[in-house]
């Protein structure tokens, strides 16, 4: 059986590698006055090695090994304090129970009582965002072959099989989960000792039907990777042959993600048909998932009229603009139409919770982000007293939020003789409740005669606050980054720029923003990943006047999850929101792909 | 000169790594090194022999080390500890008990719901509320009070027993659990008006208010004292407030079978309205940014409302501040919350502490820590030591010296007999934060019909749907 | 006026003679929006120092400045919080967890930024889907993880110092922002590089690293506040003052101060102090790069 030999031989070669560039790494500093010497002494390394290594694929093969060695410390732990938690939060969602981890099964249930039937829509369109995916990989492949006369379709079996040995191998890992989760149960109740646990856990281990899920993984992962590795044996090393394995592996991923997911929601759209025939109510599933989902693809296609519109100057570019428009407000009657009905049966306390968690993202992160680029701008000149600068500014980060919280509540007192209420009361303004206020900002300036609602009324006040002092932590922090960013542009640019005759803001347009550019694209999603999440600095500062009017989505999260121990509903709520980020994330890389400049 | 730097990272890594190693206490497997006894021995006689019969029968709680996870901090920790070496040295049992302060009652119940999870050994002793007794037993993390308590060998004996307020002892009780006592009263708290009586004595009324009239115009007469906004009765949003002014008007917030909630009862109506009256007429004021003892103390509130577990420090500040201020410090007291019903109902609260499910011998072993714990003389000591209320009535037999010097605490001892208690049941945190939002929402103008009917369909809501969770 | 090149930065002032006085004019509005800047930053912090120094009727009596300052307020603080108990533990557990990040992540962050392998965008889409899940829901897995290791490892993890230390040696965060500023090295050095018979590794550490070292001071620093600052995870995975970190104590003592405004916030500063400290003695380095080790050379 050849695949197995392979697979070890390729394993072992890990090691050995990573040991061999350690050593050529250091060895060679002596020789590198005499290049020619050197050559021809890692010509004799390279015959040492075997000669799965040797030749152009065999240098990219090591590269690849090497560049595992070097991502596997990172990934063991990130696996374990980062995957996990996004595995298990994946698993506890489709179970329900208060404080059980392993739970009973219930489907869909957690994200119907979340946000109704709105969760098949998202699943249909995520299944459906997928395969497009798949089709977007494999056009690209074939565009690429006809330019480059390059053959990819050997790599279609490999990747597919690679893509499906991974699928099988996320199989095992939710068929051990369950089981594993399971052992502090059965420990209850017999002598706790580390023995009795490692006896459960290797009884577990060996379970049959883990060991078969996890010989099905492993073979066809294996299958896959030595075909790739027997392809990438076979390329001639002299051609410039391309490598179209991860094409074709994230298609296949794309395609068997998307076709689980099919029919997972297929299960579950007949059990609750089925549930509700035997209540006798109807259900509106149906007609709901269609108006919906035709609103969105009218939305999306409004959209893609309005981008390939603005590519033209002609006439017909303008009449496209029109048809985009009315698709997009079509498409927008549509939705709300429907939507606020889906909303209504969700929980309110998660919509509410969304929509907070909204405001605080658009209040903060442009403004974070603003004010620490002109920050950074300012502070990298030579200018006087920039060490005192950068300290001052740092300060509100390094600061332990719970001893800010108390200055910021007695800042932000309702008090009439709090600090910023003696403020306005010195241009004679009325005193505000501010932490204690949960109208909202737009409501109150136009004097609240109308009634706005609650999208147009803006974030309560007491949540403006809030957002204050979380913008009063983190500039200081996007403030330090964007200096070390600023640090890394080369100061020959500037001679150039110089020389060249650029006045001070056509350097900053031309010459900083773009080498700046991948520590905004880092700060923006970092910033909008971290305000979506957001937690310690709202928890500090909320109080009960608010109303709940500053319970962003993870204070909801955490109260489903600590407060009750609703373990499967707020993972289920927690899955929501990590699909609202990735989402805006996928987004934000559309546009960043092209914005963002590595030198 | 720069991979220098990189290699000194390194090498401070790896020196760090073994400076970490080393003072590495040496493993705690948890229960995983008892001693051995030999099996089989032909029966003791000695102190703390096993029992020869009855449930217990042959578990032996000898050399035993067991560790209680509490919230107790500071000055109440440092004397708990005093109180622990006491039993520790002079046990007859050799039980070695190490007590460990780990948060406040929420990092507590996050350690057990986490451990239960891993399957993790939790403490052998742990503090909490009866709402989280509900919650661990969902996962049978408890033991059973009433093996020991009833045990011939271990147990109570009769007169012991009924020596405990039957109240106190009956919130541990769970019917959901087939009655299962999951926890015991060590101490308990109640909820209390704090009063200025110097002040109130300056303003021409006699002694602290009784009724909810008297204290209405008593709050008022300080607000117009002061002139400012202050003066008056510091409002409590809590939800043990809102529950302690039900039970001074003569209701309830929970329904008859104790399966429910009832927010909307004449009782809460009448309180929820004199309060808002109060603080329109800027009687009552809200202040949220910290702590209402600095405040009482300075004069700007003639009265506080809050635990009587605080007391402690009030009478701190009442000193500093009227050393800081070079006055002589205010007679102050505690009193019951006023009311309409002929004697007071006083909201009594407080947590329990269990015994969680383990071997038995530990499990014993933590048993007779508590029983010796709650004997009259430990409880009284540790009564002093933090300012808690005893849970049976022979401590006070050993408290007189201490309520002279006391009198604050003495008074408010002498209201324990008039308890009412708050739910037990499993959404009662959740529902805590509801009743909090609604009393916010009755100040800031809301109808109280309406908020209080919609805050009873709220909270009973979270109860289904809490319990529909529950198989 | 070459060394003024040097040393200026993003967008600096034109020097030409008839641009002198707008220069001057720039200069003044330059320190005024930074002195507004810093006005804003630090109030709240001023604030905090002047209550630190009041007394209690003082504090809670909402004035601005103390009459006398009580500096006793911070040897009460200190010995009432039991910070010189935690202060080690902090130290210890903040060396061990930045040291590691800085190394896995600057080889995890160099692999992305500046090798080629498959599946290198689907890790790194991986690797960014572990920062969006809310810190709530992940308490429970990770002491599931951290318990189950120490009972298969010969160390126990809990209460000791791998729970609090081996779970932050990695971050997303890290890798993220490592891997955009190697990415911004010229491949041609990496050409160069390897005609002079350097490996990968070999690269990193001599070249990439010394080019990167505001970025990675700058994870260094971060690494620490956040070790520094860390309370809900090290409360639930210590259970014994062995290992609890300073933020533990200044709880302690918040919750046992309670109303004591003014030892509350003297407990607050002297937490931060050391980073303080720390920062204002490397932070010349957070932006030193490529602009002062002359490469071209």
């Amino acid at each position: 059986m050849p695949g197995l030999h392979y697979t070890i031989s390729a394993k072992s070669g890990v090691g050995a590698l990573a040991l061999q560039n350690w050593e050529s790494g250091f060895h060679v500093d002596s020789t590198a006055s005499q290049p020619a010497a050197f050559r021809s002494d890692l010509r004799q390394q390279v015959r040492a090695a075997p000669s799965w290594f040797r030749g152009r694929q065999g240098r990219r093969l090591r590269e690849m090994l090497l560049a595992y060695s070097f991502l596997a410390p990172a990934f063991i732990i990130i696996g374990l304090f980062g995957l996990f938690p996004l595995a298990f939060a994946a698993y506890e969602s489709t179970l329900r129970g208060l404080n059980k981890i392993v739970g009973s099964y219930d489907g869909l249930g957690n994200y119907v009582k979340a946000v109704d039937n709105l969760i098949y829509i998202i699943t249909f369109w995520i299944a459906a965002a997928l395969i497009y995916f798949a089709v977007q990989a494999f056009v690209r492949a074939f565009q690429e072959q006809r330019q480059e006369k390059t053959k990819p379709l050997p790599w279609l079996m490999p990747g597919f099989l690679t893509a499906a040995g991974a699928a099988l191998f996320t199989r095992f890992v939710f068929i051990l989960l369950p089981e594993m989760l399971l052992i502090p149960s059965k420990l209850r109740g017999q002598a706790n000792t580390q023995e009795a646990f490692r006896a459960l856990v290797v009884e577990t281990w060996w379970l049959p039907k883990v060991q078969i899920a996890l010989w099905i993984a492993i073979l066809v992962l294996a299958a896959g990777s030595v075909w790739a590795l027997l392809i990438n044996r076979r390329m001639p090393t002299s051609s410039r042959e391309r490598i179209y394995f991860m094409p074709f592996f994230n298609a296949g991923i794309c395609l068997i993600g998307s076709a689980a997911l099919t029919w997972f929601t297929w299960t579950e759209i007949s059990a609750a048909y089925t549930a509700a025939l035997e209540e006798g109510v109807e259900l509106e599933l149906w007609s709901q998932i269609v108006t919906i989902s035709a609103g969105f693809l009218l939305l999306l296609l409004a959209w893609r009229l309005w981008e390939s519109a603005s590519g033209r100057s002609s006439n017909t570019g303008v009449a496209l603009r029109l048809v985009g428009a009315v698709g997009l407000m079509a498409g927008a009657w549509v939705l709300i139409a429907e939507l606020p009905r889906v909303v209504a049966a969700g929980d309110e306390d998660w919509w509410n919770g969304l929509m907070a968690t909204v405001f605080y993202v658009l209040g903060t992160v442009p403004i974070q982000l603003g004010l620490a680029l002109i920050l950074a701008a300012l502070l990298f000149q030579k200018i006087r007293g920039q060490t005192l600068f950068r300290v001052l500014y740092f300060l509100p980060y390094v600061a332990p939020f719970v001893g800010t919280a108390a200055v910021f509540r007695i800042i932000f007192s309702n008090r009439p003789t709090a600090p910023l209420n003696s403020l306005l009361d010195l241009f004679g303004a009325e005193p505000l409740l501010w932490l204690s206020e949960p109208a909202g900002i737009i409501q109150m300036i136009t004097g609240g005669n109308i009634d706005l609602g609650p999208i147009l009324s803006g974030p309560s006040l007491a949540l403006v606050a809030i957002m204050i002092y979380g913008t009063w932590t983190y500039v200081g922090f996007d403030t330090v980054i964007f200096l070390a960013g600023l640090g890394a542009i080369p100061n020959e640019l500037y001679e150039v720029a110089d020389i060249d005759g650029a006045g001070g803001w056509a350097q900053f347009r031309h010459v900083t923003l773009p080498l700046l550019s991948p520590t905004i694209y880092f700060l923006s999603l970092y910033a909008v990943i971290g305000t979506f999440k957001a937690f310690n600095h709202i928890f500090v500062l909320r109080q009960a006047a608010a109303l709940g009017t500053t319970d962003t989505a993870s204070i909801v999260i955490f109260q489903a999850f600590k407060r009750d121990t609703r373990y499967g509903y707020a993972s289920a709520l927690a899955i929501l929101l990590l699909l609202i980020i990735m989402v805006i994330t996928l987004v934000n890389n559309r546009i960043a792909s092209r914005r963002v400049f590595y030198g | 000169m720069n991979s220098k730097r990189m290699w000194m990272l390194a090498t401070l890594l790896v020196a760090a790594l073994v400076l970490a190693a080393c003072p590495a206490p040496a493993a705690q497997a948890p229960a995983a090194m008892e001693e051995e006894a030999p099996a089989g021995e032909a029966m003791d006689e000695g102190p703390c022999a096993p029992a020869a019969d009855g449930p217990l029968a042959g578990i032996d709680p000898r050399g035993q080390t067991i560790v209680w996870w509490h919230q107790h901090r500071g000055s109440r920790e440092e004397k708990l500890a005093v109180i622990v070496e006491d039993f520790n040295t002079n046990n007859e049992c050799g039980i070695v008990l190490d007590a460990q302060n780990q948060g406040g009652y929420n990092d507590i119940r996050d350690k057990v719901n986490a451990s239960t999870a891993s399957g993790e050994q939790p403490a052998s002793l742990i503090v909490g509320y009866q709402n989280d007794q509900a919650f661990y037993q969902l996962n049978g993390v408890l033991a059973d009070f009433d093996t020991y308590i009833d045990d011939s060998t271990w147990g109570f004996s009769a007169e012991e027993r009924d020596d405990f307020f039957a109240s106190f002892m009956e919130q541990g009780v769970h019917p959901v659990f087939d009655s299962q006592r999951l926890g015991f009263p060590p101490n308990r708290s109640m909820e209390v008006l704090y009063y200025n009586q110097t002040w109130l004595k300056e303003m021409g009324f006699a002694g602290p208010p009784t009724t909810p009239e008297e204290f209405e115009a008593m709050a008022c007469a300080g607000a117009e004292a002061n002139g400012d906004g202050t003066g008056g009765y510091i409002l409590r949003d809590d939800a043990s407030a809102m529950a302690s002014w039900t039970f001074a008007l003569g209701g309830d917030v929970l329904n008859e079978d104790n399966t429910g909630y009832v927010y909307n009862g004449q009782a809460t109506i009448d309180a929820m309205t004199m309060l808002k009256r109060m603080f329109d007429n800027g009687c009552a004021y809200f202040f949220t940014e910290g702590y209402p003892n600095p405040e009482f103390a300075a004069r700007r509130a003639s009265f506080t409302q809050g635990s009587s577990s605080g007391l402690p420090f009030y009478a701190n500040d009442m000193v500093t501040i009227a050393e800081e201020q070079g006055r002589d410090m205010d007679v102050w007291g505690v009193t019951a919350i006023p009311h309409t019903t002929e004697n007071p109902v006083q909201n009594i609260y407080g947590a329990d502490v269990m015994i969680t499910a383990g071997p038995p011998e530990q499990e014993l072993a933590a048993w007779l820590f508590i029983k010796w714990f709650t004997t009259p003389e430990v409880q009284a000591r540790w009564v002093e030591a933090s300012n808690y209320f005893p849970t049976r009535a022979g401590t006070e037999a050993h408290l007189t010296g201490y309520v002279e010097e006391n009198p604050q605490y003495g008074e408010a001892l002498a209201l324990l007999g008039y308890g009412a208690y708050e739910p037990q049941l499993i959404s009662y945190q959740a529902v805590r934060d509801a009743a909090e939002t609604a009393f916010n929402e009755i100040m800031q103008g809301a109808d109280i019909q309406a908020t209080l009917d919609a805050l009873t369909d709220t909270a009973n809501e979270l109860q289904e749907e809490l319990m529909g969770e529950v198989e | 006026m070459a060394n003024e090149t040097l040393a200026g930065g993003a967008f600096r002032l034109r020097q030409a003679d008839p641009a002198t006085r707008r220069a001057a004019l720039n200069q003044a509005i330059i320190y005024t929006v930074l002195i507004i800047g810093a006005a804003f930053a630090i109030l709240p912090f001023l604030y905090t120092v002047s209550v630190s120094l009041m007394n209690l009727t003082e504090a809670t009596g909402g004035r601005a400045l103390p009459s006398t300052p009580q500096w006793t307020n911070y040897t009460e603080a200190w010995h009432d919080a039991q910070f010189s108990l935690y202060f080690m533990n902090s130290v210890k557990i903040t060396l061990i967890s930045v040291g590691g990040a800085v190394v896995f992540c600057a080889l995890a962050a160099y692999a992305f930024a500046q090798m080629e392998f498959p599946g290198k965008s689907f890790l790194f889409t991986l690797l960014l889907s572990t920062l969006m899940l809310p810190e709530a829901i992940t308490w429970v897995p990770n002491f599931i993880t951290v318990s189950w290791l120490g009972r298969i490892s010969p160390i126990p993890w809990i209460n000791n110092w791998p729970s609090l230390t081996i779970p932050f040696m990695a971050s997303a965060f890290g890798i993220f922002l490592l891997r955009q500023f190697f990415q911004q090295i010229p491949r041609e050095l990496w050409d160069s590089a390897q005609i002079d018979g350097s490996g990968h590794l070999r690269y990193l550490i001599t070249v990439v690293l010394p080019l990167s070292t505001a970025a990675v001071m700058t994870l260094v620093l971060f690494g620490f506040v956040g070790a520094w600052n860390a309370l809900a995870w090290p409360i639930l995975v210590t259970t014994s003052s062995d290992w609890r970190p300073i933020s533990y104590g200044l709880l302690v003592f918040l919750d046992e101060a309670g109303a004591l405004l003014h030892l509350q916030m003297a407990g607050a500063i002297i937490t931060m102090l050391p980073i303080v400290v720390l920062y204002f003695f490397t932070q010349r380095h957070f932006i030193e790069g490529i602009a002062t080790t002359g490469l071209k050379g």
